[in-house]
């Protein structure tokens, strides 16, 4: 017998009960935190700023002042107009004139840029999700990641995040930066990954875009 | 001290060193200490915490109710995504599965993601054996690679270090050290080392904290982001999970890890949470060719036959330990296992034998804490009265505990007898003790050499009834 014989051989559930319903009825309304839904944008931007997520944030109105947001975050971190930006006609349509751009990331990469699916009032957390067009690797080797979020993507809780349908080979939610308590329980930011955040919140739509 | 091989030494001489360890109470309690207090400040801003340890001990029950179906649908699923998924009864044949899957890939050098299961199996030992190099990406495990230890703890493995420790350690084996004496400074060393490191290697292997039954993915959390840097540059990506990690869905992976972050570090989750569905796809820009998916038995379904089917509902979040007074005195390392404290003192009789292992069972007051903060309401204190109880079935005490007991039991069952015993012992008891302690006891060294023994009062209970009813 092979072992997923024998275990599977173990394991026989003779029971006649409806395994779906009952999964679904342990879900009923779940306990988790309160999100005023009428103010969705305000809840995620107050989780953004705990010291456990840490992440700064920008507002720009249309998909045009995104250069212009991401080079005065860079000037202020005193950081060079160069960036990793992934093959996203969302991105690569705006007008990035004095930017050094690549899209590869550099084991020390320094700035990479990314467009969040959704963003998550309950824990302020980004969820992105893997395609050609939205690699996975810049998000972590890069030292400043900077993240476009629509505002109208902000959803109340997690459950939220698009979950149902096909998946991509990855699918990730990012709340705040890369962080280690290992050494005497005292926190540092910037343990493998990412030591700044900053989100950039688009009130306006993507362009041409159909919705996702 | 602390990282003296378990298997020498027996729990007794292991928690006596750890009890003289005066570091190893220090660093043990900050860390176990912040836990405790940051769990407790996100318990209380959760809703209804209670409620919702119910319905997550239920969503684990209804899932090791029907293993064998989610099993099956997470099989089929994971393999409709490209993954291919191996099957493992044991330990030895889970690292067999890894090593042959690292040799056919020519691996030279794996960088793991941290994985209790993998220390569960021996992974690293079997790496090693084979002449695989082995990166240790989680700054913790990468204290302990580098120290040749044993992780003390399944959250903060490196508890029992001290920050002169890491520093000492990381300024002989870094290329370039850190010159500032701080955190810091320290933990920056360890990312410019491990970064080459990880995007060098051949092979990814990760652990699962969540096995999704019906998209057939694996959920991996982290703080650090170590796991993606070490799972999405290599070749192949290979998951070992055991078989209890299944949940049916992601909302039901969302209340679990609502659960798990806030149990285990006070977080509302965790930095980095992700879901792996299969390897690359054809036009993904990165992300493994190969994922392989080993499911790990190694005593599960055995657990779930003999009345442990209530251990199968943990997270592994480590809040048990972080509360047992227990622990906190003694730290990992003393327990022998590859899991400490409470949650440690169940499994580790399933994982190394009853025979072993029986003085950890033993090793508990019985408070109950451990239980009142599990986010799966898991009856620890129950499932070790259990294993005391087959230990004294099972002859496994040794012959002066069971002549001791035998003889306390003769004389509790005649009450004249057993109230002069009594009295005669608090008599001389007190001719022992000054200022209400007692400093040093005969056949009690083991108790006062640690602590003194309080003093008795004057007079027994059944003393004071008696003269309270005027009888």
């Amino acid at each position: 017998m092979n072992a997923r014989e024998a275990i599977l051989g173990r394991l026989k559930d003779d029971s006649e009960v409806d395994i779906a319903a009952e999964a679904a009825a342990l879900l009923g309304t779940p306990e988790r935190p309160a999100v005023d839904v009428a103010h969705v944008e305000a809840e995620f931007l107050a989780r953004l700023a705990l010291p456990s997520v840490s992440a700064s944030h920008d507002v720009i109105e249309t998909i045009s002042d995104l250069p212009a947001a991401v080079a005065r975050y860079l000037d202020a971190q005193g950081e060079a107009r160069a960036l990793c930006l992934p093959p996203d006609p969302r991105l690569s349509g705006c007008d990035w004139s004095g930017f050094a751009l690549h899209q590869d990331a550099a084991p020390d990469e320094a700035a990479a840029l990314a467009i969040a699916r959704k963003g998550i009032a309950e824990t302020g957390s980004l969820v992105f999700e893997t395609s050609p067009q939205a690699p996975m690797l810049p998000n972590f080797l890069t030292l400043h990641h900077l993240v476009l979020l629509r505002v109208a993507d902000i959803v109340p809780w997690l459950e939220e995040a698009p979950l149902a349908g096909p998946q991509p080979r990855a699918h990730y939610w990012i709340t705040g930066v890369s962080g280690t308590t290992d050494i005497e329980g005292t926190y540092v930011r910037g343990a493998h990954g990412p030591r700044f955040l900053h989100v950039i919140l688009l009130r306006g739509d993507f362009p041409h875009m159909s919705e996702q | 001290m602390s990282g003296a091989p378990a298997e020498a030494t027996s729990f007794k001489a292991r928690a006596d060193a750890a009890l003289a360890d005066r570091i190893l109470k220090v660093a043990v309690e900050r860390t176990a200490g912040t836990a405790e207090a940051k769990r407790a400040v996100a318990v209380d801003a959760f809703p209804d915490f209670q409620a919702a340890r119910t319905r997550a001990a239920a969503i684990k029950d209804h899932v090791v109710a029907h293993l064998g179906h989610y099993l099956e649908q997470f099989e089929a699923n994971a393999t409709a995504a490209g993954a291919k998924v191996h099957w493992a009864r044991t330990a030895d044949e889970a690292c067999d599965i890894v090593i042959a899957l690292c040799k056919t890939a020519k691996a030279k050098s794996v960088a793991r993601s941290k994985s209790m299961l993998g220390e569960e199996i021996g992974l690293p030992h079997a790496l090693a054996e084979a002449g695989i190099g082995r990166v240790e990406t989680d700054l913790a495990e990468h204290i302990i690679q580098l120290a040749d230890e044993r992780p003390s703890h399944i959250i903060w493995p490196a508890m029992h270090k001290t920050r002169e420790q890491v520093s000492a350690l990381f300024k002989a084996k870094h290329r370039t050290p850190h010159e500032e004496e701080t955190i810091a400074a320290m933990a920056e060393s360890a990312r410019r080392e491990l970064r080459t490191q990880m995007l060098g290697a051949d092979v990814g292997i990760s652990g699962a904290n969540f096995l999704i039954a019906d998209t057939g993915a694996i959920c991996t959390v982290t703080n650090e982001g170590n796991a993606e840097l070490s799972l999405v540059p290599p070749r192949v990506h290979i998951v070992t999970a055991g078989i209890e990690k299944i949940v049916p869905s992601m909302p039901h992976a969302v209340h679990m890890l609502r659960m798990l972050a806030r149990s285990a570090t006070g977080a509302a989750l965790t930095q980095y949470t992700t879901f792996y569905t299969g390897p690359k796809r054809p036009s993904d820009r990165d992300g493994p060719e190969e994922m392989h998916i080993v499911l790990v038995d190694n005593g599960r379904t055995q657990m779930r036959e003999d009345g442990l089917a209530e251990m199968l509902r943990c997270i592994r979040c480590g809040a048990c330990m972080n509360h047992c007074v227990v622990f906190r005195q003694i730290g990992g390392h003393a327990y022998g296992g590859t899991y400490p404290g409470p949650m440690g003192a169940v499994l580790t009789p399933v994982l190394d034998g009853l025979k072993q292992s029986r003085d950890l069972p033993n090793a508990c007051t019985m408070n109950g804490k451990c239980q009142e903060v599990c986010p799966v309401r898991i009856p620890l204190p129950t499932l070790l009265r259990g294993w005391r109880e087959k230990s004294w079935r099972e002859g496994l005490e040794p012959q002066s505990l069971r002549a001791g007991l035998g003889l306390w039991a003769w004389v509790a069952t005649r009450p004249r007898l057993y109230r002069i015993g009594t009295g005669l012992a608090v008599r001389a008891m007190r001719l022992l003790g000054s200022k209400g302690w007692i400093r040093s006891l005969p056949l009690a060294g083991g108790w006062t050499r640690y602590r003194d023994m309080p003093k008795p009062a004057a007079q027994t209970f059944m003393d004071q009834y008696r003269k309270e009813n005027g009888r």
